[in-house]
């Protein structure tokens, strides 16, 4: 799983997910994220809460370079100050307003965030590129189980979906959620990736049952 | 056409952005479902036995169930909006106005619950909506590996329309959309289309207008 | 419990829908069951069968905790002939009463949150304004409120520049005066009242006493829900859910001159229920 002692990166989303002038939350171990990316394609984790009166700023939107809170459209720079105040145009916001960004690099389709400095960058997946991200309501040792095999020593899930092989990062949110992106090879066919994200759905079916029984004991 | 509506309605709502976007016009009655209870009054039962809206009149046609409403109103306007015409796309369409009702009875009712205290099991209500939600994810997941953004194609057609209020209300049921990427984007390609209206709870994409510029004193 | 806000009036019900069945709710974490006992009469009872009192004033059912060391507030336009009453109906929140209220006297989030109705951009410069504490009636007022409009309300066509008061004489309701288009010179009266369940849900019970002879009724009703339809999403966002009361968790500018009085005064007061006192 991810992230753990070799990779202090999160998987948080998949680049696609996340097209450039939106917004999307994502999770991190240290706190929830409004991932956006700008007009021009650079990438942003900020904190997902206003300074201003706490809002969710992954309700937001993306105008040019900067995200905007929906609810008084204070907006905010790459960097994290604040540019702008509708209600006062005029004010030149003060550098203390701030959403507080972490790091972000996205390697092979995926983005990762990280809150401090690293000096090794995002694992590579050999070949394998992400397919889609899902939400599973069950913990990872049940996503474990129901997948038939254990994350390697650098946090991976190999194992077989739909007859194929496909990779598994997979990332811890609470004791009983799991966010999982699934890879396949670069090279599959449309009919292959079709047949892994369709066992990915069986997949979340067997871990939440896993989890719904062991509840039950 | 007279359409009997309902400002906090999504079914209403289905009606009033299709014609919206078709440039359909329609005369609004206004029924005071909450907290009047008028759609069960003698006069509008006479119109629709079941009690339920919106209805909508044109001479002599009374329709009471919204996909129809869609239906006519894209049959009259706007056939496109029923799709090419070829045998699997009309089925398809077909399958999402039914799948529609499932959001109705689902994520609806949780938002009936949640925000107008109607009596419902809430529980329930929301883990047949989640169930709904991740048939329409893993659907839209596969239609982008086709490359398509729409329920049955690159293009719009009733079936997005049907089922596109019930999913953007869904927190309004306390059901979080966070955990699915593709219905985002989907979502976000309805409210981006050109002569899209919102209702309550569905913001304006203010990104689609430039930042207003600076006013110099 | 020892939080003086026990002692205040709160909305638990609207008259005209309650019927000798009644209705079982929650005031501030009690289940409490409310019910019609005749035509005028009203009671309100704790699941112990302790009976409280009981207020029917501007459509709705008023009921307390503790003992309501003052009457209910008054709101003198409410009885000034030919206003039109508005119920609006209950609308429920997952947020705290004070965020409720708080959210109802802000302006700056119009452009945003009620595109093309309440406000517009570029129109979103929320100019000087006036907020006391008013220690006679002990009440927060902001007045000298303006604000352009592109649609002020059900019979207003086209935009204007709106004036409004606000008024907070209850920790959970407030008063909106708000300039009246087919009578200048008068205010129409949009209030919100709002029901503590917890510290962290709410049923919302909009009113209003309206200078309007040519809407319809439903109309009246539907604009009001839509606007507070639109913020419900916002009030479900906030984090945390709770109202922090010390400073340092939020940042206000000036425009937010009625919520730092809000604050200040709920603080003041020890009205402390739905609010996060310690930051984190
Ligand atoms: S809460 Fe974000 S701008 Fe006010
Ligand atoms: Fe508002």
């Amino acid at each position: 799983m991810f992230p753990n002692n070799w990779c202090k990166w999160t998987p948080v989303a998949l680049s696609a997910d996340v097209p450039a002038g939106t917004v999307i939350p994502a999770w991190t171990p240290t706190g929830d994220v409004a991932l956006w990316r700008s007009q021009s394609g650079q990438l942003s984790a900020s904190s997902d809460r206003c300074p201003h009166r706490g809002m969710r700023l992954s309700h937001g939107f993306v105008r040019g370079e900067a995200l905007a809170c929906i609810y008084h459209g204070w907006s905010y720079g790459r960097d994290g100050a604040c540019l702008r105040i509708p209600a006062h145009p005029d004010l030149q916001p003060p550098a203390s307003i701030n959403t507080r960004n972490q790091i972000t690099t996205e390697r092979e389709g995926i983005v990762w965030v990280v809150n401090e400095a690293q000096d090794e960058p995002p694992p590579s997946f050999d070949g394998y590129w992400p397919l889609r991200s899902m939400t599973f309501q069950a913990s990872i040792a049940a996503l474990e189980a129901a997948a038939g095999a254990k994350a390697d020593i650098s946090g991976l899930i190999r194992c077989t979906l739909g007859g194929e092989t496909a990779f598994l990062l997979a990332v811890t949110k609470g004791e009983a959620e799991t966010i999982v992106h699934v890879l396949a090879d670069k090279n599959a066919s449309l009919a292959q990736r079709i047949a892994i994200s369709q066992a990915g759905e069986q997949l979340r079916r067997d871990a939440e049952s896993a989890d719904a029984l062991e509840g039950a004991n | 056409m007279k359409l009997y509506d309902y400002i906090l309605s999504p079914s209403c709502y289905k009606v009033r952005l299709l014609a919206a976007l078709t440039g359909t016009q329609l005369t609004l009655r206004p029924v005071d479902f909450h907290p009047g209870g008028e759609h069960l009054s003698p006069a509008l039962l006479a119109l629709n036995p079941a009690g339920s809206i919106p209805i909508l009149e044109d001479g002599e046609l009374v329709l009471t169930e919204s996909s129809a409403m869609l239906v006519y109103i894209a049959a009259k306007a706007a056939p496109e909006w029923l799709g090419s015409g070829d045998p699997a796309e009309s089925a398809q369409i077909q399958q999402w106005l039914s799948f529609s009702h499932r959001l109705t009875a689902s994520l609806g009712g949780a938002r009936l619950v949640e925000m107008l205290l109607r009596p419902g099991d809430l529980a329930a209500l929301q883990a047949s909506g989640v169930k709904a939600l991740r048939e329409l994810e893993a659907a839209l997941a596969v239609q982008r590996m086709k490359g398509d953004i729409f329920l049955t194609g690159s293009k719009p057609t009733v079936a997005d329309i049907a089922c596109f209020p019930y999913v953007a209300l869904a927190p309004d049921g306390s059901i979080a959309l966070d955990p699915y990427p593709s219905i985002r984007l989907w979502l976000r390609a309805v409210r981006a289309l050109d002569g899209f209206i919102e209702m309550p709870g569905i913001h304006r994409l203010h990104e689609l207008k430039p930042e207003p510029a600076k006013e110099t004193a | 419990m020892s939080d003086p806000m026990i002692d205040e009036w709160y909305p638990v019900a609207l008259f005209s829908k309650l019927d000798a069945a009644g209705r079982d709710t929650l005031l501030m974490g009690h289940p409490i069951h409310v019910a019609r006992t005749g035509s005028e009469r009203v009671a309100a009872t704790e699941a112990d069968g302790r009976s409280l009192p009981v207020r029917i004033r501007y459509g709705h059912v008023w009921t307390s905790l503790g003992e309501p060391k003052k009457e209910l507030f008054d709101i003198p336009e409410a009885d000034e002939p030919g206003r039109r009453l508005v119920d609006v109906g209950v609308v429920r929140v997952r947020c705290s009463p004070l965020r409720a209220v708080e959210n109802f006297l802000d302006i700056a989030h119009f452009p945003f949150v009620h595109t093309d109705i309440l406000g517009a951009e570029p129109h979103t410069e929320v100019e000087k304004y006036d907020v006391e504490i008013r220690e006679k009636e002990d009440e927060v007022w902001a007045t000298k409120v303006k604000f352009f409009q592109p649609q002020a309300a059900k019979s207003a066509a086209g935009g204007i520049t709106t004036d409004y008061m606000y008024r907070v004489p209850a920790p959970t309701c407030s008063v909106l005066y708000k300039t009246c288009p087919p009578r200048p010179g008068e205010w129409d009266v949009i209030t919100l009242f709002v029901q503590p369940l917890t510290e962290e849900l709410c049923d919302v019970w909009p009113w209003m006493a309206l200078y309007d002879d040519e809407a319809d009724m439903t109309d009246l009703i539907h604009f009001q829900q839509m606007i507070f339809l639109q913020d419900r999403s916002i009030l479900e966002n906030q984090i945390p859910r709770r109202l922090p009361l010390d400073p340092g968790m939020e940042i206000p500018t000036r425009a937010d001159m009625t919520s730092v009085a809000y604050r200040r005064w709920l603080k003041r007061h020890n009205y402390t229920y739905g609010a996060q006192l310690v930051a984190q």
